[in-house]
C-alpha cells in the first residue's frame, strides 16, 4: 500500500504532466457531442428527444456530483449509485399510491407523501447516510478507497433488494407520483422535461459555486496532497466529508426524480455496474469540470440510443452493449487521454 | 521546564480506545459464538460445515488476490470477471451436453475470439521467452515464422477443442498426453540424477524418453475413452482460458499502462473499464437469468450429525486444499517463489540482481486468474452462476485477503476461512442474502482496526 | 534551560520510532525565539522527522512539545498554523496538478468549513498572493501547473506558500538543496528578509557554507539524538561536531 501512495506521490513529485494540445481535442469533443445530439434530435423528431434529454438530465446530475468527489476532490467512488438508489427508494416509499398494493400485506405501507413533501426527505436522508458512511470512509485513500465504495454498491443494492419490509424487493414499487403543484401535475413529459431541467441547472449552479469558492480550490488542494494541506490549517476529513455529502445529496435528487419520472423503480436500476458506468461517465467527460460531465452524460445517452439502432443488436443487449463500449472506452483513455475529454485533472 | 504550563490537550487519548474497542469486539465474537452453539449446536455445525466450504472458495480466491496484489502491487479487478470467466466456460462447454441441449450456447465468435486469445498469448511468451534462442539457431526471419507458426498452431487447436465440446476428451487427450510425456521425464531425470548422478547421462534421458512417451500414450488413450473426465477436462479448459485472457490483459494493457503514465490508481481505473466490459460481454453471450452447472463428483447430500452435507462440498474443500499446498509448496519451495518474494520487495532490484521479472510476473498473474476461475468453477456447480457473480466474488476475495492480512498466503487462507465462517454466524438469525452485508461490515472493522490484517505481510 | 523562557519551541524527551528505527530517540531541545536556527546532522539523523513532528505532519511516540508555552502531547498537523508554525517538506509537496496562484491562495482563504463554502477570492488574498509571488519571483509563472515548473521555482513557490501563511515560525526542510548558485541566493534573501522582519526562522541545511554565514543557533543531531547545540562558531569548533559530521 505504502508503495501505491509512494508511486501516485512520487508522480507528482517529478511532475511529468505531459503537456497536450488541451484546447483542441476539447473543442473537437465539444463540437462532435454536441453535434451528434442535434443530428439525434433532428433525425428523431421531439417525442424522443424529450425522453432523452430527461435521461440526460438524471444523468448529468448524477455524474456532475460524482464529479465533486472524484474529480475535485480525488476520491474515487464506484459507490455513488447507492446514494441515487437511496433518494429514487426514500421518494418511492414516501410517495407511492398506498392503495396500490394493499393487499402485499408483508410491506410497511406507504404515506402517500406528494412528491415536494417527500423530496426534502429524500435528499436528506441520502445526506444523512452518506454521513455516516462517509465518517467510516474517510480514512481510506486511493485504491482501498476505491474498493471500499466498490463494496458499499453492492451493499446499497443487497438492502433495496432484501429489506422486502420497504422497498418490495425484487417486485419493485409502482405508482410513484409525479410533481404537483397544487392541483397542477407535471403529468406531460415536456412539462417533467422542464422540471428535471430546472434541478439539473440549480445542481450545476451549486456545483459551480462550490468548485469557485474557496472550499473548492482546499479540495483540489486535498486532492493533490491530504498531508501537505492539512498543515496550513484546514481539517481535512471535515472537508472531505462536507462535500462527499453534499455529491450525495444531489444523486439522491436525481433518485428522487427517475422514481418520479418512470413512476416504477426496482433494484436491478441500482446495481454496481450502473456505477461503474457512472464512474465511465465522469472520466470519459473529463475529470475536475463541470462542463466535462455534462459533455460526458450526452455522449453516454447519445451513445445508448445510438445503439439502439444498430441492425446486429438485439434490442434486449442494447443496456449491455452500452456498458461494453464505456469499458472499452474507460480503457482506452486510460490509455491515451486519462484525464478524459475535457479534464483538468488525471488521476 | 519553566515553560510549561500546564495545559494539555486531552485529545491525546484518542487511539487509546481503539485497541479497547477492537478487544472488545473480538470478545463479543467469541461471546456469540458460544451463545449460538449452545442455542443449536445442529445448526452450529450446520454452519460450521457451510462456513468452511464457502470459505474454501473465499480462500482460494484470496490467495490468489494476495499473491497477485503482493507481486505488482495493483488491485487487478479483472480477478472477478475471471471467475466469472471459469465459471461459464464449464457452462459453454458443458451446457450442450450436460444439460440436455436445454442452451445452446456454443458460438462461432467465442470460440474464435478465445483462438486468438490463445495464438496471442502463445506467440507473446514464445517470442519472449525463446526469442533469442530460435533467432539464433533460425535467423530473425524464420524465427519470426516459426513463432507464428507455433502460436497459431496453439490457438487452431484450441479453437477446435472449443468448437467440439462434447469430444472434449478425445479432442483434449493428445494435450494431456503431450504434457505428460513431458512433465514425466523430467521428474524422472531429476530423480535420476539425484539418486544416481554419475550414471550414463544420455541413457538416462533415453530411458524417461521412452517411459514418458508411453506414460504420455497410455494418459491420451485413457483419457479419449473416458467420457466421464470431460468436466474435469472442462474445468482445466476453464481455467486455462480464465489465466491466459488475464495475462494478455496484464501484458497488452497494464503494462502499456504503466509505462505510460506511472500509475497504479490509473491501471486500476483501467481494471475498471474491463472489468465492466467483460461483465456485461458476459450478459450478452449467456443473458443475464441464473444458469445451473451440470451435475458433479457428490451432488447427493449426505446426513452428518443432524447436519446436511453435501459430498461435492467435501471434493471442493479437498480439491482447494490440494490447490493450496501445490502453491505453497511452489512459492516457499523453489527458487521461483523466492523471485516472487524479491519482486514484491522491489522489481528493479530483483531484476538488477538477474531474476527474469518478466516471466514470473506472468505466471504469477496466470496463477492468480486460474485461482479465480476455480473458484468461480467451484461456486458455480455449488449453487448456479450468473454475470454478475464476478463482481461479489472480487469482493469477497478482497475481503478475505485483508481480514487474512494482504500479502500473506497463509494470512489468505485464514482470512478465506475465517470470513466464511463468520458470514455464516453473523446471519445466524437473519435470511441468507444478509452475508454480503455481514462480510462488508467485517471488512470495515478489520480495515479500521487491524489494517493489517490477522497475519502481517511477514 | 535557562534560554527556554525565550524560546519557541521547546521539546521534552521528543521520541519517534519506525519499527526498531528510533528516528528521534528522547530528544530535548529549546529553539530560541529570535534568529535563525540551523538543524545539521548526517543523514538519517532525524532532522526531518524532527520537523515532521513539530508541524504534526507525523504523530508523536512520546514526549512533549512545547510551543509559546503550551505543552502538547498531541501535534494536530491542522493546529499548527494556530501555533504560530508553518513549514516546508524536504521533497517539495506542492499541490501538483492546480496553477502557482491557486498554490498561494488556497493557504490564504477561508478555514472554516462554512464560511468557505461561501467565500470568493477577496482583493485582500489577491494582493497577498501578488506580493508574495513577486517577492518569490513567481508572479510570471503564477498561471503555470505547478507540477509543471523546474525544481527551483517548485522549491520557490514552496517558499512563497509558506511566506503567504505569515507565521510566526517557519521550518524549512532543507530550502538550499539542490539549486542553482542564482536560486540559492535569492532563498538566502528571503530567508535574511524575513528573519529581520522578526519571525524564527528554522532550517535544515547540508551547504556548511550557508550554516557558517546565516543561522545564529546551530542543534546538532545525531542518530536521532542531540548532539550539541549553541552559537555557531561555538558549535562547529567542538571537537564531537567535527568528528560526527564534518569530518567526514
Ligand atoms: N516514514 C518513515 N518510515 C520508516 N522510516 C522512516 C520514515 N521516515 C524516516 N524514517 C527513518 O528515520 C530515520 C531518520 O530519517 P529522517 O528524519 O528523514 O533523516 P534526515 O532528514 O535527518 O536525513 C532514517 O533512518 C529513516 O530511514
Ligand atoms: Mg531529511
Amino acid at each position: 500500500m505504502s508503495q501505491l501512495s509512494e508511486s501516485i506521490r512520487g508522480l507528482g513529485a517529478s511532475g511529468p504532466l505531459r503537456r497536450m494540445p488541451r484546447a483542441n481535442v476539447e473543442r473537437i469533443a465539444t463540437v462532435v457531442v454536441l453535434g451528434w445530439a442535434m443530428g439525434f434530435m433532428l433525425w428523431q423528431g421531439a417525442g424522443f428527444t424529450i425522453t432523452l434529454t430527461t435521461i440526460f438530465a438524471i444523468w448529468a446530475i448524477l455524474a456532475v456530483s460524482l464529479n465533486l468527489v472524484v474529480g475535485f476532490t480525488g476520491l474515487l467512488s464506484v459507490g455513488h449509485i447507492g446514494f441515487f438508489g437511496i433518494g429514487a427508494y426514500t421518494m418511492a416509499i414516501l410517495a407511492s399510491d398506498a392503495s396500490y398494493d394493499q393487499l402485499r400485506t408483508e410491506s410497511i405501507p406507504t404515506p402517500d407523501w406528494p412528491f415536494f413533501a417527500a423530496l426534502p426527505i429524500c435528499i436528506a436522508l441520502a445526506g444523512l447516510v452518506a454521513l455516516g458512511v462517509g465518517i467510516v470512509f474517510n480514512r481510506f485513500r486511493d485504491d482501498i478507497f476505491v474498493l471500499v465504495s466498490f463494496g458499499f454498491a453492492i451493499i446499497a443494492f443487497s438492502f433495496f433488494l432484501n429489506l422486502r419490509e420497504l422497498t418490495r424487493g425484487a417486485f419493485g414499487i409502482h405508482e410513484i407520483p409525479r410533481p404537483a403543484f397544487g392541483s397542477w401535475a407535471l403529468d406531460g413529459e415536456v412539462e417533467f422535461l422542464v422540471f428535471a431541467l430546472i434541478c439539473l441547472a440549480l445542481v450545476v449552479l451549486i456545483c459551480w459555486l462550490i468548485v469557485t469558492s474557496s472550499f473548492g480550490r482546499v479540495l483540489t488542494a486535498i486532492r493533490e496532497d491530504e498531508e501537505a494541506i492539512a498543515v496550513f490549517g484546514y481539517r481535512v476529513t471535515h472537508f472531505k466529508l462536507a462535500v462527499w455529502v453534499l455529491s450525495a445529496m444531489m444523486a439522491g435528487l436525481a433518485g428522487a426524480l427517475l422514481a418520479s419520472w418512470t413512476s416504477f423503480i426496482d433494484p436491478n436500476s441500482f446495481i454496481l455496474l450502473e456505477s461503474m458506468l457512472l464512474i465511465a461517465i465522469v472520466i470519459l467527460g473529463g475529470l475536475a469540470t463541470i462542463w466535462g460531465s455534462l459533455l460526458g452524460a450526452m455522449a453516454f445517452v447519445l451513445l445508448e440510443e445510438g445503439m439502439r439502432f444498430l441492425p446486429f443488436l438485439p434490442p434486449e443487449f442494447v443496456g449491455q452493449a452500452r456498458q461494453v463500449v464505456l469499458g472499452v472506452l474507460l480503457v482506452v483513455l486510460m490509455l491515451f487521454r486519462p484525464q478524459g475529454l475535457v479534464g483538468r485533472y488525471r488521476l | 521546564m519553566s515553560a510549561w504550563s500546564g495545559r494539555l490537550d486531552l485529545s491525546q487519548f484518542a487511539e487509546r480506545p481503539r485497541d479497547l474497542l477492537a478487544l472488545l469486539l473480538a470478545l463479543a465474537v467469541a461471546g456469540y459464538i458460544a451463545w449460538a452453539i449452545s442455542q443449536s449446536p445442529q445448526q452450529a455445525l450446520q454452519f460450521t460445515f457451510n462456513g468452511l466450504s464457502v470459505g474454501a472458495i473465499y480462500a482460494l480466491l484470496a490467495i490468489g488476490f494476495t499473491l497477485v496484489y503482493s507481486t505488482v502491487w495493483f488491485f487487478d479487478l479483472y480477478y472477478g470477471a475471471a471467475a466469472a470467466i471459469g465459471a461459464y466456460g464449464i457452462f459453454y462447454l458443458r451446457s450442450g451436453e450436460a444439460l440436455g441441449g436445454l442452451y445452446e450456447v456454443n458460438d462461432p465468435a467465442v470460440n474464435v475470439v478465445f483462438a486468438l486469445v490463445t495464438a496471442g498469448v502463445a506467440f507473446w511468451a514464445l517470442r519472449e521467452f525463446y526469442g533469442r534462442r530460435l533467432r539464433e539457431r533460425f535467423g530473425s526471419g524464420s524465427a519470426l515464422g516459426v513463432e507464428a507458426l507455433v502460436a497459431g498452431g496453439l490457438g487452431a487447436y484450441m479453437g477446435v477443442v472449443l468448437a467440439w465440446p462434447n469430444d472434449l476428451n478425445v479432442l483434449f487427450a493428445p494435450a494431456i498426453g503431450l504434457a505428460a510425456a513431458v512433465v514425466f521425464p523430467w521428474i524422472l531425470g531429476r530423480a535420476a540424477a539425484r539418486i544416481a548422478p554419475r550414471a550414463n547421462q544420455s541413457g538416462v534421458s533415453f530411458v524417461t524418453a521412452i517411459t514418458g512417451a508411453a506414460i504420455g500414450v497410455v494418459c491420451s488413450v485413457a483419457l479419449a475413452q473416458a467420457g466421464g473426465s470431460k468436466l474435469y477436462l472442462s474445468w482445466v479448459v476453464s481455467c486455462l482460458l480464465a489465466g491466459m485472457v488475464g495475462l494478455a490483459f496484464y501484458r497488452g494493457l497494464y503494462v502499456q499502462i504503466i509505462r505510460r503514465t506511472h500509475s497504479r490508481l490509473i491501471m486500476l481505473v483501467a481494471s475498471l473499464g474491463v472489468l465492466l466490459a467483460l461483465t456485461a460481454l458476459t450478459i450478452i453471450v449467456f443473458e443475464s437469468a441464473p444458469r445451473p452447472l451440470p451435475d458433479v463428483f457428490g451432488s447427493t447430500p449426505w446426513q452428518v450429525g443432524g447436519a446436511t452435507i453435501k459430498g461435492f462440498n467435501v471434493f471442493a474443500i479437498g480439491v482447494s486444499i490440494a490447490a493450496f499446498v501445490g502453491l505453497l509448496l511452489l512459492l516457499k519451495k523453489t527458487a521461483f517463489g523466492k523471485s516472487v518474494r524479491a519482486i514484491g520487495d522491489d522489481e528493479e532490484v530483483a531484476k538488477v540482481v538477474g531474476i527474469n521479472t518478466t516471466l514470473v510476473i506472468a505466471i504469477v498473474v496466470f496463477i492468480g486468474a486460474v485461482f479465480a476461475a476455480l473458484a468461480g468453477v467451484l461456486n458455480g456447480h455449488d449453487t448456479a452462476i450468473q454475470p454478475r457473480m464476478g463482481l461479489i466474488m472480487l469482493l469477497k476475495g478482497w475481503i478475505a485477503s485483508v481480514v487474512g492480512g494482504i500479502g500473506n498466503l497463509y494470512g489468505a487462507i485464514v482470512g478465506g476461512f475465517a470470513l466464511g465462517l463468520i458470514e455464516q454466524f453473523g446471519i445466524w438469525n437473519l435470511a441468507g442474502e444478509w452475508k454480503d452485508v455481514v462480510s462488508f461490515v467485517v471488512l470495515i472493522l478489520f480495515l479500521s482496526f487491524w489494517p493489517n490484517g490477522l497475519l502481517p505481510r511477514r | 534551560m535557562t534560554e527556554s523562557s525565550a524560546a519557541v519551541i521547546h521539546t521534552i524527551d521528543l521520541s519517534k520510532h519506525f519499527g526498531a528505527v528510533r528516528a528521534v530517540d528522547e530528544l530535548t531541545v529549546a529553539i530560541p525565539k529570535t534568529g535563525i536556527t540551523s538543524i545539521v546532522g548526517p543523514n538519517g539523523s532525524g532532522k526531518s522527522t524532527l520537523v515532521n513532528l513539530l508541524s504534526g505532519t507525523l504523530p508523536l511516540d512520546g514526549g512533549i512539545v512545547i510551543i509559546d508555552g503550551v505543552g502538547l502531547r498531541l501535534v494536530k498537523a491542522h493546529e499548527s498554523p494556530q501555533h504560530g508554525i508553518t513549514r516546508t517538506f524536504q521533497e517539495v509537496r506542492l499541490f501538483e496538478q492546480i496553477s502557482a496562484w491557486d498554490n498561494i491562495m488556497v493557504v490564504l482563504t477561508e478555514r472554516r468549513l462554512i464560511p468557505s463554502l461561501f467565500e470568493r477570492v477577496k482583493p485582500a488574498h489577491r494582493e497577498t498572493a501578488e506580493r508574495v509571488l513577486r517577492e518569490v519571483g513567481m508572479w510570471e509563472k503564477r498561471d503555470a501547473m505547478a507540477g509543471e515548473l523546474s525544481y527551483g521555482q517548485r522549491k520557490l513557490l514552496e517558499i512563497g506558500r509558506a511566506m503567504a501563511m505569515n507565521a510566526q515560525t517557519y521550518l524549512f526542510d532543507e530550502p538550499f538543496a539542490g539549486l542553482f548558485p542564482q536560486m540559492l541566493e535569492r532563498v538566502k534573501e528571503i530567508v535574511v528578509r524575513m528573519r529581520d522582519q522578526g519571525h524564527t526562522l528554522i532550517f535544515i541545511s547540508h551547504n556548511m557554507d550557508i550554516v557558517r554565514e546565516l543561522p545564529d543557533h546551530l542543534i546538532v543531531l545525531d542518530s536521532g539524538k542531540l548532539l550539541t547545540e549553541g552559537e555557531v562558531h561555538d558549535v562547529l569548533s567542538r571537537a564531537e561536531v567535527i568528528e560526527a559530521y564534518l569530518g567526514e
